[in-house]
């Protein structure tokens, strides 16, 4: 059985840490005294960038390079800490922001030092009132012991911490949709590029980093890039010759929920499979893993033939599906996949911005039929429409043959792949947030077809039996890998 | 048009607390208008919701216009824009909660407050007929280790079942 490996967590449930005399007896601040003493802020930033550290937000995107985009020049530059965390089944930066707000701002310290950051807003999700109130009281600490203000453990740098309340919206999680909200408006995401790392908040350049993210920092200076890159697997893309080094180093905060036994916030290291996590979990509580979503309700759904992928950022793109922000739901074989898209659907119809014509009427258009649907009234005709799949050349096509679908699946899906398209991975909306709805609604839909056709032909809802549920592997697109990993040895 | 369409409400202004906090906010940001949000958030504390003369006040105080000031309350669910119960019930209801049958306990909060649940544009719906209680339905509280959860103003309850609803209800009552 896999173990647990706490870092970011290891000293969470000691009493008090939350208060800087007990956060200072586990190493605290020490961390980023280390920096400041022995490195030059450049040396921090080669530091994350050797270390392969992924943005844990969700999008995966490195971190040091990153921080490579933002200008040096351009003062002031600010850190945006995204603490709206908002993706059902991650729940992760709550206990952080609670328990142990000083090692966030170590962190925030670390990452300011090596930017030459002065100011950092930290944009807490509005229903994180005790996050907030303990994050607020160690900033306040941190000021009276000199880590934060002026001239800050005399090295002449300034930094500021403020922290910044949403108000409930989901898209303020998005980096420009929280820049957005950050200067006073309403949420909606800006076009890209400009990046946030060239013209970000207040019209000035800006980091936009998650929670996790920057409390990996301390432990990278503090241990070395080596203990970092020791955990976790480094893998090959074979695209290239020699294969380009992938890495997925460090641990991951895996939130699970659902139909397990002892739910809640396990840190292990990236890289384990997704039943070994449901065992460290306590195991199903259930008789049999139906489906398992691996990255909050945005990911695509993993069948019971997948349970041995990989929790990592490469092998669940390769999955056709993602870590996103490490949000493990688990059903087991009572639940019936067309009313978990609806209440998955619901959400993004009751969360879309509104700004894109796509999102905003597409994503209400998607809940109408799959409610239709789960009502029993989904509509019993059949249509003959071109089969897409695999194509001889092994590319995505028209195969030259037909298949009968009914009316309601296609409708389905053509809507959901004209809000973004998940085969060619292209979106008709400003930001990703259209993806995050076309991506469970297509998958759930082809990877759990007979049960959809069972609705609409019982007219009602009917949970079939896992293995007569689940489209097979074989000749499915929806589980296609478009290239296949291979693990780097260790030098 | 005639003066009784234009509804003259009493005017907003900060209390001293309040005022003191509100300067403390201005001076984080570079631009007013940054301060939207805290703003907003303190003058719903003290007002219960954000009326228009609430929206004017603040749009005076960022530099804005109103309608600036109003964009921004339609947008944020966490504003309200018609009175609310003493206390608001947020009964979570996506997935991770639904698995955990936060139907029953939603059924159950409605049997027992004998109110409906209130839709974005009509919070009086799921308002107790005593302005005791809102009760609503909302999105990820991100505690699904805790399944079900509903937060009651500033607190979150986890774990909930019909019983335990009993007893933090009847707390609250008194």
């Amino acid at each position: 059985m896999v173990e647990e490996k706490r870092i970011l967590y290891e000293h969470l449930d000691v009493p008090d840490i939350n208060t800087f005399d007990v956060f200072r007896q586990y190493d605290g601040y020490k961390r980023f005294e280390k920096a400041i003493a022995e490195y030059q802020p450049d040396d921090i930033a080669k530091m994350v960038m050797d270390s392969g550290l992924k943005g844990r937000g969700g999008a995966g995107f490195s971190t040091g390079l990153k921080w490579s985009f933002v200008p040096r020049d351009i003062k002031p530059c600010y850190l945006c800490c995204n603490a709206d965390e908002s993706e059902p089944g991650t729940f992760s930066n709550r206990y952080v922001l609670e328990k142990n707000p000083h090692l966030l701002i170590e962190g925030i310290l670390i990452c300011c030092y090596a930017m030459g950051i002065e100011t950092t807003y930290v944009y807490i999700r509005g229903e994180f009132t005790l996050g907030k109130k303990m994050l607020d009281a160690a900033i306040k600490e941190a000021y009276e012991k000199g880590y934060l203000g002026k001239d800050v453990c005399g090295t002449g740098l300034n930094i500021d911490i403020y922290t910044h309340p949403g108000a409930g919206a989901y898209i303020c999680g998005e980096e420009t949709g929280l820049i957005e909200s950050l200067e006073g408006k309403r949420g909606q995401p800006r076009n890209k590029p400009p990046f946030p790392a060239v013209e970000g908040v207040f019209s000035k350049p800006t980091v936009v980093q998650n929670v996790e993210t920057l409390c990996n920092l301390p432990f990278i200076v503090g241990n070395g890039v080596e203990w970092y890159t020791q955990m976790g697997p480094t893998y090959g893309d074979t695209r290239f010759d020699p294969p380009k080094p992938d890495p997925n180093t460090g641990t991951k905060l895996y939130c699970i929920s659902g139909d397990v036994n002892e739910p809640g916030v396990y840190e292990l290291e990236l890289g384990l499979t997704c039943s070994e996590l449901i065992e460290v979990a306590g195991g199903l509580r259930g008789e049999e893993v139906k489906a398992v979503i691996p990255g909050g309700s945005s990911a695509p759904i993993l069948t019971h033939y997948e349970l041995d992928t990989r929790l990592d950022f490469t092998s669940l793109t390769l999955a056709k599906s993602m870590l996103g922000s490490g949000g493990i739901i688990v059903m087991n074989e009572t639940r019936n996949i067309v009313d978990c898209l609806l209440n998955i659907m619901k959400f993004y119809a009751h969360e879309s911005c509104g700004q894109c014509t796509p999102c905003r009427w597409g994503t209400p258009w998607v809940r109408d039929i799959v409610q239709r649907i789960a009502d029993g009234g989904g509509r019993p005709d059949t249509i003959t429409r071109p089969k897409f799949g695999v194509t001889e050349s092994g590319r995505w096509g028209d195969t030259g043959e037909t298949e009968e679908i009914y009316e309601d699946l296609d409708l389905l899906e053509s809507v959901a792949n004209n809000i973004a398209n998940v085969d060619t991975m292209t979106w008709n909306t400003i930001c990703v947030f259209g993806i995050a709805v076309s991506w469970p609604a297509v998958s759930y839909m082809r990877k759990f077809r007979p049960e959809f056709e069972a609705a609409i032909r019982e007219g009602k809802l009917v949970t079939l039996p896992v293995a007569e549920a689940t489209v097979p592997p074989e000749e499915n697109y929806a589980y296609q890998q478009r290239f296949i990993p291979k693990e780097l040895e260790s030098e | 048009m005639s003066d009784e369409l234009i509804q003259i409400e009493t005017p907003f202004a900060f209390n001293e607390e309040n005022q003191r906090e509100f300067d403390e906010l201005i001076e984080r940001y570079p631009i007013k208008e940054a301060a939207m949000l805290p703003t907003l958030h303190l003058a719903q504390r003290q007002a219960g919701y954000i009326t228009p003369a609430v929206m004017k006040y603040v749009a005076e105080q960022l530099d804005v216009t109103v309608m600036k000031v109003k964009d921004v309350v339609t947008f944020y669910p966490m504003f309200f824009e018609e009175p609310v119960g003493e206390y608001v019930i947020r009964v979570c209801h996506t997935l991770p909660c639904a698995l955990r049958d936060c139907k029953v306990v939603l059924e159950h909060l409605k049997a027992k407050l004998d109110t409906d649940i209130a839709s974005e544009t009509n919070l009086a719906k799921g308002t107790t007929a005593d302005g005791k209680f809102t009760l609503m339905k909302v999105e990820c509280l991100a505690s699904c280790d805790v399944a079900p959860v509903i937060m009651i103003n500033d607190d979150l309850y986890k774990n909930l079942t019909p019983e335990k609803v009993d007893e933090i209800l009847e707390t609250l009552t008194g």
